[in-house]
């Protein structure tokens, strides 16, 4: 018999932090404020902890950006990854097998090779690698012959590969537990409250909590919380769909992603194959999954694979990305209201920046001070247009 | 299949097995004593036929390299080869099931405890959980040859089930009038009271005339051996057979799909022998198998008398019926009945021994062992509402059925028979024959009037002890649920995940009820407060095959109507888009020079091409480009580019105004489609706009032929006026071009004289080789993409997407001229506004590099070691005798004559700006 992950609490009148958001983001935050010494934290989640993206994510880890910004970022974001389950005593089996983007077009090389040169510029281990060498890490994979477009190039970048994304989550929940601060589930916020420009309590389910202090990690839903205290954030809210297969011998042991083909593909050590692709292109907080989805990610699957027919998918799923005009995340204070923090915009990628939002936003709150890897997704740039370009790096390229 | 004549052989693991007519594999190997058919996902323990009806784990094998069938219900067929998963070096002697033995140290979630530190042993145990995780083996050499296909269909009314409460729904909702598809996953319609005789007794006649009363409907259509898989937004039901999907629209749907026989939770429940009674009932009426031996039958309902009478009427011994009631729940004739009582655990290893029966409530101490191969459960079913979940129905825990079920339907959705939790026959067919008449009147949805259970809550033993499975297919234990509750995982949900219970292949069929169960006992409250899991589509496993269809790929392939010219005259080509361009015909060089110097002709066609008709033309455009166009005069063309509301550049393009009211434009061949919608979508804005859009892209084709040449050439083809007074540059002329009306825009994207010729598209070959005839003299040569990348190059255009992203304004794009920001409002006009403000950022510029090497496009160019811009364009130019190119560099170097660092080949090599174009910076050839 182990020890419990984390406990119930009884919720207090007041907190000095309020997360609101159970995933990756809010309970990262909340054990990196707890090791900071801020330990008078509650994080509210309306469902249970891992609902939202965290659980829904196809839990692909990376940080081959294209941004020096973003690629500084999510380095720092894979490499606390990678001390992680030492960290928090906890396999969250972090496997880093390898992450193939095939390029079929010119212009898709182009944008691999400029991603690589800015990888390799900011010490980040990618490569450009052409058809004999991609043989080599994914022998079964068809390049050309029935392709429409032809496999030409690949950005491979070693240290990319998979998590077992739910046991990151509940990890950072123990660890957010042991440093005293509160997670409650199923504790749904209604309301924000401001005071004279300030946050000064937020209203749930089960009653008004004093704060002066609100986190906003909520992803999907980021905009409707954002809207509660009058503020707007340039967020569009798209679904992004995926599926998984049943359980097969492992023979797929890197990531491999075609956004020409919009489809990405990994195995898990359980066997099966999980499959994505880009997010649907309209905006909706609907949960359930479409046909077309499945028949497009098959059909294009079955081109890289095409042995891969007659193996059954199992189950299909869909989840809530928050997209940015730039594809990159915003995190900081709110312009307008005093103490309304946000670790949002996270689009399809937000799994890869837990650790570094966390630990970061943890030190803006506890500091006060701006980390400077944070300063160029700071929530003021739009309006300063000063964006961080990360489509080309972030759309389909899981 | 069934039809076939005689017996047929297959093998099993290298072993030849004979099968009877229309007998499934599973059948045959039962026939054959083969009672061990897989072995389990975790521990490796030996696993017989189960549930027999393609849901539980048990029964998966790998046929004919196809991974996971269930042969249960997939007929034997002459040469299968069929093998068992997950065993090695075979099934009788499989070195893990050793992990069965540690499963005390092997318990729920144990792999997040272990193998993490210290950091390097992740790996090293990864690779071995990965060498023997999973089930089947994909044939990666020869897999996928089958061939499937796709059908889509519509209906005004779909029944889904074609049981009991399904046929009547059918029959009734063709009686209104409508016309109906019955979707049914067996062979035969009648559900499973067709494997039942007990069922039907005294009913055998009418059973018969409804199935008949179904075939013999026109309006009923029935598709046999169909799976619903997936009941998508507006009533989209997804249906397999065989290896075709049906995508099938209904305008109501009745779903009666029945329910899922459940099993008890005890000590070896998943034991060789231990069967669910449906599948006994079906192994005996269908495939045709015995149950040599003694059986026990454990049940609390009339099913477990039925199929106690079943096996004894084929031979079984039945030492007792252990009905958890009182006072017996059916007639067991001589059959011995113990009352009150239920199974507590059962003993063998590699098939059932005996089976341990004791009281249903209180100690255990009172138990008493029946020697026995057989253990038949019979007690009760749970709702097969997968469907109804997806579709949207509420469902609730009914505590006196012990079952989920709807009482919130979707729109357009009934319900009926024993998904709804009804098992009596005549409610299932006045069920169906409501369901039937609603869906018929186009009335489905709303609230279930909930027909009140004649039943008490059924009472369940908890188990006792060990290797209680609730979820056969991941090998989870009543106590690994409770361990996983006692961590913290205590909502069904995040049990789930952490356990794996329902996330195997049934995907809850069989362990979802346990598991809610088990929750709500470790947790406890009751099963209404523990809720369930989402169901998500597919209700049963779809190869990816099905899902994809017949198309090799979903790309088009678009050629231009000059392709077979292309492909004669020796084109090498390459991908744009969806197009198939000419990269060249051989030598670029040559191609090149000889615009440069004489005449040269491209194929163009592949630009996109709108017209646009109206008075508002004007306006709109005025609108939707930062630049104007209210007063190009009527036979002029204009440059212009397309912003987004945040003035990144979406596109370039040119303008024509052809008529008063008549507009001609162009795209960029990669942006044809997204301009057509972006502009579809302002037009959407403002209905009241007199304003019609044509996309002609495909029924216009179109050569560009350039070069000091190209007057000459064209006025041999051409009866008009080409002088420059009459045809000036950027002049937008009608033209009859080798005997076809044409549209032609002097323009000059290459640098030289030059005419845009559009014609229909039909009529382009013909032009094509009238011009090449006519520029014979001249030396004309057609030319390809990269002369043209060349020729632009050394003019300075830019090609939108390769030296614009999605960061890109006009401004920074060395383009501030075409924004005109004293015009009322524009897409993009604000955030233009506050961008001409702004100190600068990267601009893009020309670069001029001495000598011969040419970066890759992009190469990034640096300032003091760091990132600062990027070379986007770069090409070798004669004229300039040296590489030039296009860079975005920092604004403080964007001026003539600074110098920039650029990344080549892991060197740095020095360029210098320049920004005036590298050939004739004055355009004098242009307007030549």
């Amino acid at each position: 018999m182990t020890d419990r992950m984390w406990r119930d609490h009884d919720m207090q009148d007041a907190y000095d932090v309020v997360i609101i958001g159970g995933g990756v983001h809010g309970l990262a935050t909340a054990y990196y404020l707890a090791r900071q010494g801020v330990t008078n934290v509650a994080v509210l989640e309306a469902r249970y902890v891992g609902f939202g993206g965290s659980g829904r994510n196809t839990a692909i880890i990376r940080s081959n950006y294209r941004t020096p910004e973003g690629i500084a970022f999510y380095d720092h974001s894979t490499k606390l990854y990678e001390k992680l389950a030492g960290e928090l005593d906890y396999n969250i089996m972090f496997s880093q097998r390898g992450h193939l983007t095939l390029a079929h077009t010119e212009r898709g090389v182009s944008g691999l090779r400029e991603r690589v040169l800015t990888n390799q510029l900011c010490g980040v281990n990618s490569r450009l690698i052409f058809p004999d060498e991609i043989r080599e890490h994914v022998p079964e994979m068809q390049l050309e012959g029935s392709l429409r477009y032809p496999v030409m190039a690949a950005l491979y970048h070693p240290p990319g590969g998979i998590i077992r994304h739910d046991a990151v989550v509940w990890a950072y929940a123990r660890g957010a537990d042991a440093g005293g601060a509160h997670v409650h589930q199923l504790t749904e916020v209604t309301d924000l409250e401001v005071t004279d420009g300030s946050i000064s309590g937020v209203m749930t389910n089960r009653g008004r909590i004093k704060t002066g202090t609100v986190v906003n990690a909520t992803a999907g839903y980021a905009s409707t919380i954002a809207a509660m205290a009058g503020q707007q954030i340039p967020l569009e809210t798209h679904p992004l769909q995926a599926m998984v297969t049943e359980s097969l011998k492992p023979w797929l042991h890197s990531v491999i992603v075609s956004s020409t083909l919009h489809v990405y593909v990994s195995q898990t050590d359980r066997g099966e194959l999980v499959i994505g692709a880009e997010v649907d292109d309209y905006a909706s907080y609907s949960l359930r999954g479409t046909l077309p989805f499945v028949e497009s990610a098959a059909t294009h699957l079955l081109e890289l694979f095409p042995f891969l027919a007659d193996v059954k998918m199992l189950r299909q799923w869909s989840g809530l990305c928050d997209m940015t005009p730039d594809y990159s995340p915003i995190i900081g204070e709110d312009p307008v209201v005093n103490g309304l923090f946000m670790t949002v915009g996270w689009g399809t990628y937000g799994f890869k920046g837990g650790p570094a939002s966390g630990q970061l936003l943890a030190e803006m709150i506890a500091s006060g001070r701006t980390p400077e890897r944070l300063e160029p997704f700071s929530p003021g740039r739009f309006a300063e247009d000063r964006l961080v370009g990360e489509k080309a790096a972030a759309s389909v390229s899981h | 299949m069934s039809s076939q004549e005689g017996p047929c052989t297959f093998t099993f693991d290298g072993r030849s097995i004979t099968a009877r007519p229309g007998q499934t594999i599973a059948g045959a190997l039962h026939q054959d004593g083969v009672h061990v058919v897989s072995r389990s996902f975790k521990y490796h323990r030996p696993r017989g036929l189960f549930c027999a009806t393609g849901r539980c784990p048990n029964c998966l094998c790998t046929v004919d390299g196809y991974p996971n069938v269930r042969t249960c219900v997939t007929p034997a067929s002459q040469g299968m080869a069929v093998r068992s998963q997950n065993a090695w070096p075979g099934l009788k002697w499989d070195v893990l099931s050793i992990f069965d033995r540690l499963h005390r140290f092997m318990p729920v979630g144990f792999y997040y405890r272990v193998m993490h530190k210290p950091r390097f042993l992740w790996p090293v145990f990864e690779a071995i959980v990965r060498r023997i995780a999973g089930l089947g083996r994909v044939d990666r050499q020869s897999g996928g040859s089958r061939r499937y296909d796709r059908q889509t269909l519509h209906s005004d009314v779909v029944v889904i089930g074609g049981g009991w409460a399904g046929m009547h729904a059918a029959i009734a909702a063709s009686r209104g009038g409508r016309d109906v598809t019955l979707v049914d996953d067996r062979e035969n319609l009648g559900g499973h009271v067709l494997f039942d005789p007990g069922a039907r007794v005294d009913r055998e006649t009418e059973f018969e005339s409804t199935v008949q009363a179904v075939l013999d409907d026109p309006r009923i259509r029935v598709l046999h051996r169909a799976t619903a898989f997936g009941c998508y937004e507006d009533r989209l039901v997804a249906v397999q057979t065989g290896d075709r999907m049906i995508r099938l629209r209904a305008g109501q749907v009745v779903v009666a799909t029945g329910g899922w026989e459940q099993p008890l939770v005890f000590p070896g429940n998943d034991r060789p022998g231990v069967m669910l009674a449906g599948g006994v009932q079906k192994m005996l009426w269908q495939d045709g198998c015995l149950f040599p031996g003694d059986a026990v039958v454990v049940t609390d309902n009339q099913n477990g008398y039925r199929v106690a009478h079943s096996l004894a009427a084929c031979g079984t011994r039945v030492v007792a019926i252990v009905d958890h009631n009182a006072t017996p729940a059916g007639d067991p004739g001589d059959l011995p009945v113990w009352t009150g009582q239920t199974i507590h655990s059962v003993r063998g290893h590699r098939h059932v021994t005996s089976a341990v029966i004791g009281p249903l409530e209180g100690a255990s101490s009172a138990t008493e062992s029946i020697s026995c191969r057989w253990v038949v459960q019979a007690v009760g079913f749970t709702t097969a509402s997968g469907l109804l979940a997806q579709a949207g129905c509420r469902l609730v825990y009914d505590e006196s059925r012990d079952l989920f079920r709807a009482d919130q339907l979707a729109d357009g959705f009934r319900a009926a028979g024993s998904v709804n939790g009804t098992f009596d026959i005549d409610a299932c067919a006045r069920e169906g024959r409501l369901a039937g008449e609603v869906a018929a009147a186009g009335e489905g949805g709303g609230t279930v009037d909930l027909i009140p259970a004649e039943t008490s809550p059924p009472v369940r033993r908890p188990p006792d002890g060990k290797k209680a499975f609730v979820c056969l297919c991941e090998d989870v234990t009543d106590k690994d649920l409770f361990d996983a509750v006692a961590e913290g995982f205590a909502n069904i949900e995040t049990l789930k995940r952490y356990s794996t219970v329902c996330m195997g292949p049934c995907q809850g069929k069989m362990c979802q009820s346990s598991s809610i169960a088990a929750c709500a006992r470790a947790n406890g409250v009751t099963i209404s407060e523990t809720g369930r899991t989402t169901a998500r589509p597919p209700e049963q496993p779809v190869p990816l095959g099905v899902l994809a269809g017949r198309a090799p790929h979903r790309h088009l392939i678009r050629r231009s109507a000059l392709h077979d010219w292309h492909v004669e005259a020796g084109a090498v080509f390459l991908d744009s888009g969806a197009w198939k361009r000419p990269e060249s015909y051989g030598d670029p060089a040559a191609e090149y020079q000889v615009v440069r110097e004489g005449v040269g002709l491209i194929d163009v066609s592949t630009l996109g091409k709108l017209e646009l008709r109206g008075r508002d033309v004007a306006e709109f455009l005025e609108f939707v480009y930062p630049n104007r166009f209210a007063k190009l005069k009527v036979g002029r063309v204009r440059y212009g580019v397309v912003c987004d509301e945040a003035g990144i550049i979406l596109d370039d393009g040119t303008i024509a105004r052809l008529e008063e009211d008549r507009w001609f434009l162009t795209t960029t061949t990669g942006n044809a489609d997204g301009v057509d919608s972006w502009f579809r979508w302002w037009l959407a804005t403002r209905p009241g706009w007199d304003i019609r859009l044509t996309n002609v892209s495909g029924a216009t084709a179109a050569m560009n032929l350039a070069g000091p040449r190209s007057r000459q050439v064209l006025a041999a083809v051409c009866d008009g006026d080409l002088s420059t007074e009459a045809v000036p540059y950027l002049a937008a002329s009608q033209l009859t071009v080798a005997g076809v009306p044409a549209t032609v825009l002097r323009i000059g994207f290459v640098g030289e004289l030059g005419y845009e010729i559009h014609v229909p598209s039909q009529l382009a070959e013909h032009v094509w080789c009238e011009l090449m005839a006519a520029g014979a003299a001249s030396g004309i040569r057609p030319f390809g993409i990269e002369a043209q990348r060349r020729l632009r190059l050394d003019k300075q255009h830019l090609l939108a997407g390769q030296d614009t992203d999605a960061l890109s304004n006009p401004f920074d794009a060395g383009l501030p001229w075409i924004v005109k920001l004293d015009k009322p409002d524009f897409v993009g006009r604000s955030a233009l506004q506050r961008a001409e403000g702004r100190e600068p950022g990267q601009q893009l510029v020309g670069f001029r590099l001495e000598g011969d090497r040419v970066p890759p496009e992009p190469s990034l160019v640096l300032v003091d070691g760091r990132l600062e811009g990027r070379v986007t364009s770069a090409r070798y130019s004669p004229v300039a005798g040296a590489t030039v190119g296009l860079a975005w560099v920092p604004a403080e170097l964007a001026s003539n004559g600074q110098q920039i660092t650029i990344q080549l080949d892991g060197q740095l090599v020095n360029a210098v700006v320049q920004r005036e174009p590298f050939y004739d910076p004055e355009g004098a050839r242009l307007k030549s």
